[in-house]
């Protein structure tokens, strides 16, 4: 069976990402990779864009560390220009004006709850209320700049390789086979594990088949439902184990408890400034 | 930037294409300038063709060389053709009508460039003869992968607005969205057709109009069909309306009748091209061994000189008096004899070398499982405008 296969990170880029190199822990990477991605997903839950743009924009998005520094460009920016970017490949463009509005929301809201977290207990904390940008302020236009910049050095950065290949069709297949594919409750809850893998980046190190079949190792353990062993059920998909074991491993650590600390960490990183002003002050001990 | 620009050759809706010269190698190369709008970012058009020509490397395809990148402009270094297959045809051919060794040759080349894209899980969805190019060698290549898009396993549901009207299969008239490689061959029957006769052979001026004509020689499918077509269309499409329409009873034309100049097996084939029902049209893996093509006895019926008449279905415009026609085709044939020597050295150079050719791996250049073999694939690009290396 030909699958059609996609680009992956090399040993190195995946040892030492770009902000790695410019003294980003990678723990913190990792999360600011995650609160991206929740902001693609966010815009495209409000933007009622289609599933597969936003799978797309959010692997494209996990691509591009491997070859960009967090230094250099925002999470928000190429978060914004990967949903861009990605609605057009597949053939469901957004409005720029819609996109930069739902961003603009989404940065507010983020801002807030940054504000009001950290602001004194005994201060009444107000609720989000959204102010809409004005029509002809210098927000939406520099917001736009910064779009067309994303969306170009993605395409730029990443050679033109936009070609990404979802897994649902797959977990579909796979299900079949294991004779799984009228069991709802395996097939909604590994469906659940492949868009939560989204938010880590797997999709730029291992190939469908072997993500796959990690959300179907991950559904049936929890459902406590047994697969053949000998030989092994994922052998017939072409995966290893060791990668399986390892996707898995991306996956439950997505959902592992985080300090209010931290949390707040990443909420006041979406951007490059706040990134090297975070880098100035936590200088990397060399 | 490491080319010379030389004289402009095209305007096209969102980029303007210049000869150019490769300041390294002297290579004669198209640049194809693709002007960013701030407005909507890069073109969708240039993004699906620079993703997906960088990974279609074959002889009938127009190679992409190289991209540069500037903050204001976009340029793509094609490979250069002299021509496109419509000017070709008004230049070489009879009133636009090839020689039949000729469209032989070209229908083999532009059936392997499909058959390659679509081997590679791409298509084309805008094959129309002033996208084939034709370089001096007499070979073809399928160029402007605009509208291109890559497809997968799963059917999905992509955009209905695809394909000149005049080279639209049916089936996307008819609202479906869930095309698939069929929608490029039928293209490629419309075109053979067309290199034939020297005249498109079904000219609508809108959606229904274009199914009229394709009706009235192929004749009207039955009521399952139709039916079958329209339940795959999208839901509120304009496609649907014209299902729900009626259409008149048309009864089939024999493809001689219309194409006299045409062979038997060259009508078989252009048969299983123009099929209706996008089940039943031919691949073009498999239309490349027809007999139209294997067979080495090429029996043509040649009419006496001054009894060929041009195609009787097509109107007054085109008719001219008989004596003319053969004289004309005289010349014709006696100035374009040298074009068809290379076209069908081009044919043969390529059939032989086609089994070689069909070993080529799927995924040239990238796939593979191992990380750190892929690293090639996932690097900065460059787009430093150096001169290709060969």
């Amino acid at each position: 069976m030909s699958t059609s296969l996609y680009p992956l990170a090399s040993l190195e880029q995946i040892e030492k990402s770009p902000s790695r190199q410019d003294g980003i822990p990678a723990e913190l990477e990792e999360d600011l990779r995650a609160f991206g991605c929740k902001l693609i997903h966010q815009a495209g839950v409000l933007l009622k864009q289609k599933q597969v743009a936003v799978a797309t924009a959010q692997i494209l998005f996990q691509r591009f560390w491997f070859v960009t520094s967090m230094k250099q460009f925002g999470i928000g920016d190429v978060g914004m220009g990967a949903l861009y970017l990605a609605s057009k490949l597949e053939e469901c463009p957004l409005r720029m004006r819609d996109l930069i509005n739902v961003y603009d929301l989404l940065l507010q809201r983020t801002a807030h709850t940054l504000s009001s977290q950290t602001a004194s207990s005994s201060h009444h904390k107000p609720d989000f209320k959204y102010s809409p940008m004005s029509y002809f302020g210098n927000t939406f236009y520099d917001l736009k700049d910064a779009l067309v910049v994303a969306e170009m050095q993605i395409l730029k950065r990443l050679g033109f390789q936009v070609n990404v290949v979802l897994p649902y069709g797959t977990l579909v297949n796979y299900l079949r086979v294991l004779g799984l594919a009228d069991r709802e409750e395996v097939s909604s809850r590994a469906w659940g594990y492949l868009n939560d893998a989204l938010q880590a980046p797997v999709y730029a190190l291992y190939q469908v088949p072997t993500i796959v079949s990690a959300a179907i190792l991950l559904a049936t353990r929890h459902l406590g439902i047994s697969l053949p062993t000998t030989p092994p059920w994922w052998e017939l998909f072409d995966a290893e184990w060791e990668d399986i074991w390892s996707v898995c491993g991306y996956i439950m650590r997505l959902y592992r408890n985080r300090t209010q600390k931290d949390q707040l960490l990443v909420l006041g990183m979406v951007t490059k400034q706040s990134v090297r002003q975070w880098l100035e002050d936590n200088p990397p001990a060399s | 930037m490491n080319y010379v620009q030389l004289e402009k050759l095209g305007e096209g809706t969102y980029a303007t294409v210049y000869k150019g010269r490769s300041r390294t190698t002297n290579e004669i190369v198209a640049l194809k300038e693709i002007h960013l709008d701030a407005e909507e970012g890069t073109p969708s058009t240039a993004i699906r063709e620079i993703s997906l020509m960088k990974e279609l490397k074959h002889i009938n395809i127009v190679r992409l060389y190289d991209v540069i990148h500037t903050e204001t402009k976009l340029v793509l270094i094609f490979e250069f053709c002299d021509r496109d297959l419509k000017k070709y045809m008004d230049t070489h051919g009879d009133r636009g009508a090839l020689d039949s060794v000729t469209v032989r040759s070209f229908m083999y080349q532009l059936l392997r460039g499909t058959a390659f894209c679509h081997e590679n899980r791409v298509l084309h969805r805008d094959l129309k003869p002033q996208n084939l190019l034709i370089n001096r060698k007499g070979e073809l290549k399928l160029g402007d992968f605009g509208l291109a898009r890559a497809f997968g396993v799963p059917v999905n549901t992509f955009s209905n607005e695809v394909v000149t009207l005049w080279y639209r299969a049916p089936d996307v008239l008819l609202g479906s969205r869930t095309y698939s490689t069929s929608i490029d061959v039928w293209s490629c029957g419309c075109i053979f057709a067309e290199m034939i006769s020297g005249v498109p052979i079904f000219r609508g001026r809108d959606n229904h109009d274009q199914l009229l004509h394709i009706m009235r020689i192929i004749g009207t499918p039955d009521e399952r069909l139709l039916r079958k077509i329209a339940s795959e269309a999208a839901p509120s499409g304009d496609g649907q309306a014209a299902a729900a329409k009626q259409f008149p009873r048309y009864p089939k034309i024999p493809f001689q009748q219309i194409l006299p100049k045409a062979s038997p097996q060259a009508i078989d084939l252009l048969e299983r091209l123009l099929q209706f029902d996008p089940a039943k049209r031919i691949s073009a893996a498999d239309a490349l061994k027809h007999p139209y093509f294997t067979s080495s006895a090429m029996v043509y019926p040649v009419p006496p000189t001054g009894t060929m008449a041009p195609p009787t279905y097509f109107p007054t415009p085109l008719q001219h008096p008989h004596q003319q026609h053969a004289a004309q085709q005289h010349d014709a044939q006696a100035a374009h004899a040298h074009a068809q020597a290379q076209a069908h050295a081009a044919y043969i150079a390529q059939q032989q070398g086609y089994n070689a050719a069909a070993q080529q791996p799927v995924y040239p250049m990238q796939g593979q499982p191992q990380p750190q073999q892929a690293q090639s694939q996932f690097v900065t690009y460059h787009g430093s405008g150096q001169a290709p290396a060969r």
